[in-house]
Order: C-alpha cells, then sequence, then structure tokens
C-alpha cells in the first residue's frame, strides 16, 4: 500500500469534516456511560479516545430493527436507503473483520441481502489501531491482532499528538488525496510501531485454536455440553454484542385501524428456545443444551464449512457482558484438550 | 433473482378448494399479478407465502411445471400465518417469494424406477412430482406410489388420485390406518404397505416424505428390501424466516434445509448430525 500520513491531531476536525461532506458518518459515542455507534452529527460526539466500545458496529449495517417492506396487500414498498453512503471511524479490527464476515453471509450466494449490500459495499472504513485491548480480548488467537487491517479502508494509529493514516484500499486512497497530510516520519512509524508492539504483547497468552475444528467435528455428543448448559442462562448476551451473530426473525406488524402494514426484520438468537419452535409445537432443539451447542458449533465448526474460516473476532464483548461468567475461551480450550 | 429478494410477487388467489374432511387442508391456485411474470421450478422446491401484516411461512409447491397457469400449495392450518391463509377469500392477492431451495433429483431418474412413498399431507411436493413425471412419462420406466393417511378423509387431491387410479403406467396403492365402511384399497401403516407391494431396489429411486414418524419406520424397510442410502430421497421441514441461508434457523450441521435442501438423501443425513 501507498505511504503512511500523519495528521496533527489539532487537525482531527478537519479530517472529520472531509468524511461529513461525503459520508453518513457513524463512530463511537458515549451514551450514558455506554459506549456504542452511532450517527454523529458533529466531530465534537465521536469518542476516539476509548478503548473498544461495548457494543459492536455491525448495527450500522445490519441494523438490531429494520423496516424491510411496508405497505397493504395491494403494494408492497421495500425501504429505500438515503443515497449518501456510510462511513465509520473509530471502528477496531476485529469489528472491521467482522464486518467481512457478515459480508460472506449476507453480500455472497444467490440472493444477496440488498440492504446489507447497499450499506457496506459502499461503505468507508476507517479503523482505529486498539492500543488498548481490554480484558478478555483474544483476537490474537484468531489469526489477528489489535493492528490488524483486514476489512480497513484507512488504518488510523493514535500516536498521542498525531495520527496516522494508512490508506489499505483504492477507496481510502482516493479519500485521502483530499486531505492534504505530510507524510509520516521515521520517528513516527518508530512510535507507532512501539504502541503496536506493546498492545500486542498486552494481550494474554495465546492458544493455538487450529485443531479446534476437527476436535468440534467429534464433539456432538460430549458431557461437556450438558456442563457448560448448567451455568448458561440463554440471555443471549454474546449473540446480540457479536459482531458476527447474524441470525434474523422477520415480523410482521400492522398499524390498528389502518390498512398500513410493515415486514421488519429483527437480531434474533439461537440461544432463544423459539427460534426454531414450529407451529405444530415440535422444537428441533428442544433445550438449552442443543442450543448452546447450536451457538458453539455455528460459529467454530459449521461457518469453518460453509465460508472457511470461524465465525470469532476475538473481541472479548461475549466475556466480558456474559451475567453468569462463561467465558468462550475456557470453552474452545476445554473442547481442544478434548479433542 | 435480481432486485430485491425480501419483496414478494403479488399474486391472485384463482381458486380455494378445503381438501380434507376436517377442514384443516386448503388447497390454493395461485396466479401472477402480473402476467408478464415468469417463474421457473421443479418438483421438490418450496415458496414463501405471505400476508403482508400477518406474516410469512413456507410451503412446497404442490404443482408441477408441466401444468401452465396457477402455482398450487395444500396449507394445514396450525399457526398464525396458515390461519390468515385460509381465511384468504377468492380474487384476494397474497406475496409469493421463491422458488427456493433444491429440487428431487429427476434427471438422475431417467430411465430408472421411481418409488414414491408418502403419509398425509406431505403428499404435496410429491404430487408434484408425480404429474411432472407423467408429462415426461416417456423418460421415466416404472413408477409405484405408495400414499396413506389416517383415514380417507384426509387423503390430499382425491379426484385427481382416482384419475391416477385409471392409468396402466402407474402402481398406485392407497392406504388408510384403520378400516372404514366402504373403503375398498389398502390398510395399514405405509410402513407395512411398503414392505408388501414395493418394487425392486433395482434401478430404482426412493422419495418418501411424511410425517416423522412415518419416516422413521420406513427407511428401515426400504434398507432392508435393498434400497442404498443414496438412492432414498426425503424432503425436510424447518421454521424458516428468509429463504436464503442467511437467518440462520434451519440449519441441521453445516447444511442449511432452505439452500442446501429441503431435498436430501439418506446417505446425506446420515453424514448430519441428527437433529429431528
Amino acid at each position: 500500500m501507498s505511504k503512511v500520513l500523519r495528521l496533527d491531531k489539532k487537525r482531527l476536525d478537519e479530517f472529520v469534516a472531509a468524511l461529513f461532506s461525503r459520508y453518513r458518518l457513524f463512530g463511537p459515542v458515549d451514551s450514558g456511560g455506554l459506549m456504542r455507534f452511532a450517527e454523529v452529527e458533529s466531530a465534537g460526539a465521536l469518542r476516539l479516545d476509548i478503548a473498544n466500545p461495548d457494543e459492536s458496529a455491525k448495527g450500522i449495517f445490519f441494523p438490531q430493527t429494520e423496516t424491510l417492506l411496508t405497505g397493504n396487500q395491494g403494494e408492497v414498498v421495500p425501504t429505500q436507503e438515503p443515497d449518501r453512503p456510510i462511513a465509520v471511524i473509530g471502528i477496531r479490527p476485529c469489528d472491521a473483520r467482522g464486518l467481512l464476515m457478515l459480508d460472506k453471509v449476507f453480500g455472497t450466494g444467490e440472493h444477496n441481502d440488498p440492504y446489507w449490500t447497499r450499506r457496506y459495499r459502499n461503505a468507508l472504513i476507517v479503523t482505529m489501531g486498539c492500543s488498548t485491548p481490554r480484558a478478555g480480548c483474544f483476537c490474537n488467537w484468531l489469526g489477528s491482532g489489535p493492528f490488524s487491517t483486514e476489512g480497513s479502508d484507512i488504518a488510523l494509529t493514535d500516536i498521542g499528538d498525531a495520527i496516522l493514516l494508512e490508506p489499505r484500499s483504492e477507496k481510502g486512497m482516493d479519500f485521502l488525496k483530499g486531505i492534504p497530510c505530510e507524510e509520516a516520519s521515521a520517528a513516527d512509524l518508530r512510535k507507532a510501531a512501539d504502541i503496536k508492539e506493546r498492545a500486542e504483547s498486552s494481550m494474554a497468552g495465546k492458544v493455538d485454536v487450529s485443531s479446534l475444528k476437527s476436535a468440534l467435528d467429534r464433539a456432538w455428543d460430549s458431557p461437556l455440553w450438558d456442563e457448560l448448559t448448567g451455568k448458561c442462562l440463554s440471555c443471549a448476551a454474546c449473540a446480540y454484542l457479536c459482531p458476527t451473530c447474524h441470525c434474523f426473525d422477520i415480523q410482521d406488524e400492522k398499524a390498528s385501524g389502518t390498512n398500513q402494514c410493515r415486514r421488519i426484520r429483527i437480531w434474533d438468537s439461537c440461544m432463544a428456545p423459539l427460534f426454531t419452535k414450529e407451529a405444530s409445537g415440535h422444537n428441533p432443539r428442544p433445550t438449552g443444551k442443543e442450543r448452546l451447542r447450536q451457538r458453539v458449533m455455528h460459529k467454530f465448526n459449521y461457518f469453518v464449512d460453509v465460508y472457511g474460516e470461524m465465525a470469532c473476532v476475538g473481541c472479548g464483548r461475549c466475556i466480558r457482558s456474559c451475567p453468569v461468567n462463561l467465558d468462550i475461551r475456557e470453552v474452545l480450550v476445554r473442547f481442544i484438550n478434548a479433542g | 433473482m435480481p432486485g430485491n429478494c425480501y419483496v414478494p410477487i403479488s399474486m391472485t388467489v384463482d381458486k380455494i378448494r378445503t381438501e380434507s374432511d376436517d377442514r384443516t387442508l386448503r388447497t390454493f391456485d395461485l396466479s401472477f399479478r402480473n402476467k408478464e411474470q415468469t417463474f421457473d421450478y421443479l418438483p421438490g422446491q418450496f415458496c414463501q407465502l405471505s400476508i403482508l401484516g400477518r406474516g410469512e411461512a413456507p410451503f412446497g409447491i404442490a404443482s408441477s411445471p408441466t401444468e401452465e397457469g396457477f402455482l398450487r400449495f395444500t396449507v394445514n392450518r396450525v399457526g398464525v400465518v396458515t390461519t390468515a391463509l385460509h381465511y384468504l377469500a377468492q380474487g384476494e392477492t397474497i406475496g409469493l417469494r421463491g422458488p427456493f431451495g433444491n429440487h428431487y433429483p429427476v434427471e438422475k431418474f431417467n430411465g430408472q424406477n421411481v418409488l414414491i412413498v408418502s403419509g398425509g399431507f406431505a403428499f404435496t411436493t410429491l404430487r408434484s412430482l408425480g404429474v411432472y413425471m407423467f408429462a415426461h412419462r416417456g423418460d421415466f420406466a416404472d413408477i409405484t406410489v405408495i400414499y396413506g393417511a389416517r383415514r380417507p378423509g384426509l387423503l390430499l387431491y382425491c379426484d385427481e388420485l382416482a384419475e391416477w387410479e385409471k392409468r396402466d403406467d402407474l402402481h398406485l396403492h392407497l392406504t388408510i390406518d384403520k378400516d372404514v365402511a366402504g373403503w375398498d384399497k389398502k390398510v395399514g401403516f405405509v410402513p407395512a404397505v411398503t414392505e408388501e407391494v414395493a418394487p425392486s431396489p433395482r434401478n430404482t429411486w426412493a422419495v418418501v416424505c411424511g410425517p416423522p414418524v412415518m419416516i422413521k419406520y420406513t427407511l428401515p424397510v426400504l434398507l432392508r428390501l435393498g434400497f442404498p442410502p443414496e438412492r432414498i430421497y426425503t424432503s425436510l421441514e424447518r421454521r424458516m424466516k428468509c429463504g436464503i441461508g442467511k437467518c440462520g434457523r434451519c440449519n441441521i450441521g453445516s447444511k442449511y434445509v432452505c439452500t442446501d435442501g429441503p431435498v436430501f438423501s439418506y446417505a446425506e443425513l446420515q453424514r448430519l448430525p441428527e437433529q429431528f
């Protein structure tokens, strides 16, 4: 890729203004103490100084709830997306990689998902290198790292008084052409390398997960599922916070007293009993055990079969947010050791 | 499918027929509101039928692509969407998405014998297969159909079955669970009748659809008769939302029923974790 640029922090507003001029801008904001991604109207609302937000960035492209169609029986109209494309700033490498995985699900195959595709494929992804990995972060297990640039158009590194900008795609390079910047000095690059090195070495011991897929191939009847189910509340916090969980429900709504209806899509989770329950009452996954097994197998076994990689980026949100402290890293290690 | 795969095609309900004596099964013949619309499908595929405001649900296509001018679906009234469908009147509009999924491997059946084994209202896509094979009758050798229901009033498409009985190029065996007055055909469960009347497995492909308990007891019969798992096919059902492999709920192991199925060979199913 081309040369790394240096943007003095005093000029950050200028960079953000350039994003505003061409994109609807999303980034990390402080929402009453909860750090999440939201559309911002001004640079002041952005929080680029925080660690990885509590919520993942997937909701920008795959909203928790969205209207697919509106109308009545005679006429059905799909929801129109604003013409202005989306830019995300401050998304961490793990979430950017998660979007690439979601794009495999939504953007490939015989039928692509138009709602996802028009948002994601036109978007500018400006990642922020993760100088302070959080407790529970384990992206290094999954072939990634706090400064990975997969799925990034422009990769930022905060070096204190300045931000380094590295174009990672043609789209990113084109955008940076409009931002007058000096080239990063050798000293800047050394500083960035130090920050990267410190972040990488701050992460807990890396586990080799290369045998996990085959261990899970043999784990269908493992007694471990029963043990894990004993702890899991099936609350699905893990699924909602996960940057790669993509399961959804489609429901219809009718405004009372009118003919106006809409068909909405809502995040759903395989942890919910109703997820697979059929109208007859039959449920192919009748207990928490089958549902927990589905979640783990889908991410670390089935997704590998279908898309060639594990559907986990190691962001650690499921670990930090689990109300019963069920740590997916421990689950994986136990299956690897049992395998 | 170009465009937005969530937008249903607008269909007109042309004909409605109550199919069973308990009135839980209704058959709908639908036609495209836009007469220019084209729709290519094969027996075994399914569609999502919807009434905006009530919801959407998957149904196997009961018509055959060789029948022009209508698409047929038989709907068992069991939940919110199917109840709303049962309330439809002739001339009303409903939404349709599809066709989705794979189909019965009719190309493999070419020049071969075909055995269809069915129970209850799972007969829908097998009617499609039967009509399709009759329309290309020269492509197939012997055709045998075994179809059972609890009682005569629950057999689908009775008028049509009466026509099928007259055919000299079809071995049709209708059966009911318990004898009733006026019934002059077979009495007994589908697995037992299969054991009795199934053709030789030599150059024969079997397609089995029915309630899980029927499939559970019919598969061993076919294996015992010498049908290899590669030549036994079935069609699976699952709760589905999108129909295109994205919403994540109809998988069995790494296979999605909506895109990798709904038609699977028994050999394929044996390689998947059991989750019926």
